[in-house]
């Protein structure tokens, strides 16, 4: 009697488990979605360092350029400030070829950054303006809005050829 | 200094306060804290979100209503005559009961002090005044 009693609590115990494995890969499935979607909307921005790859938003002739050398900042560039890039995608017929090491403006960055009157600013994107050594821009346009941070750092070049001034 | 207003609750942002958020087709979100601004992260609506709710105004204006405003200018003079008698009734009641209080322990009543002045001090007083 007490043998039959107990294999039927194993039973049953086996029953409950086997139900559980089988609606658990839905369960871990759907909470994890939901986990990965959150993380990447709440994605915490940062710095500009080296290997980030930003836009640039001129007709220079390049597309892409990554962050080799950040030349102001122990932890990285911010709006506003000056990198050394390499061009990693171009257009075939532009100014500047692919590999070319340039000198680039951040003119938007996702990361906030404090005004002089308390606020912050962000932007969508990660985004530069390829300037050469003097830091007169190798375009003639320039795409996008552009902070009017960028008067203080000495680009008001920049800040002419732009169409909107955040 | 500019106020603006927070783009997803519509407070006043005073200067100083909150974070700008420029889209790449130039449009500037402001937010007046962190809370709008997750929200806003999250895509929520800001007329369904249920969060703001106690933070909405309740006493909205009402559209001018003749019979209302005639009603209203009758009830003002009794609505401040019912005041009246009942601060009147409550000061009375407060009395009563002080009264009350003093004629169980007297010793809660302040002794009487009786202040010498000296006739140097008082002739001094006489001369400021004059």
């Amino acid at each position: 009697m007490a043998a039959a009693f107990a294999s039927r609590c194993s039973r049953v115990g086996r029953s409950l488990s086997g139900g559980l494995s089988n609606s658990s890969p839905g369960l871990f499935t759907s909470s994890h979605g939901m986990t990965c979607n959150n993380l990447f909307s709440q994605q915490q921005r940062t710095f500009i360092q080296m290997r980030t790859v930003l836009k640039v938003v001129d007709n220079s002739g390049a597309k892409k350029v990554m962050c080799i050398q950040a030349l102001k900042g122990k932890k990285g560039a911010r709006l506003g400030d000056t990198i050394i890039a390499s061009v990693k995608e171009a257009h075939p017929n532009g100014k500047v070829k692919k590999g070319k090491v340039v000198y680039g403006v951040v003119v938007r960055a996702a990361m906030q950054k404090g005004r002089c009157d308390g606020s912050e600013v962000k932007f969508d994107d990660n985004a530069v303006v390829l300037v050469d050594k003097q830091g007169q821009p190798i375009g003639t346009r320039v795409f996008g809005p552009v902070p009017h941070e960028l008067r203080q750092k000495k680009h008001v070049k920049i800040l002419t050829l732009a169409g909107h001034i955040a | 200094m500019r106020l603006e207003k927070c783009w997803f609750c519509s407070s006043t942002i005073y200067p100083g306060h909150g974070i700008q958020f420029v889209r790449n087709d130039a449009k500037i979100f402001r937010f007046c804290r962190s809370k709008c601004h997750k929200n806003f992260k999250m895509k929520r609506n800001p007329r369904k979100d249920s969060t703001f709710e106690f933070e909405r105004k309740r006493n909205r204006p009402e559209r001018y209503d003749r019979n209302l405003a005639e009603n209203v200018l009758k009830a003002i003079p009794k609505i401040d005559k019912i005041r009246v008698s009942r601060e009147e009734r409550h000061h009375k009641n407060n009395l009563v009961k002080a009264r009350y209080v003093l004629q169980q322990d007297p010793s809660l009543t302040l002794p009487k002090i009786k202040v010498k002045v000296s006739q140097q001090q008082s002739e001094e007083n006489h001369a400021m005044e004059e």
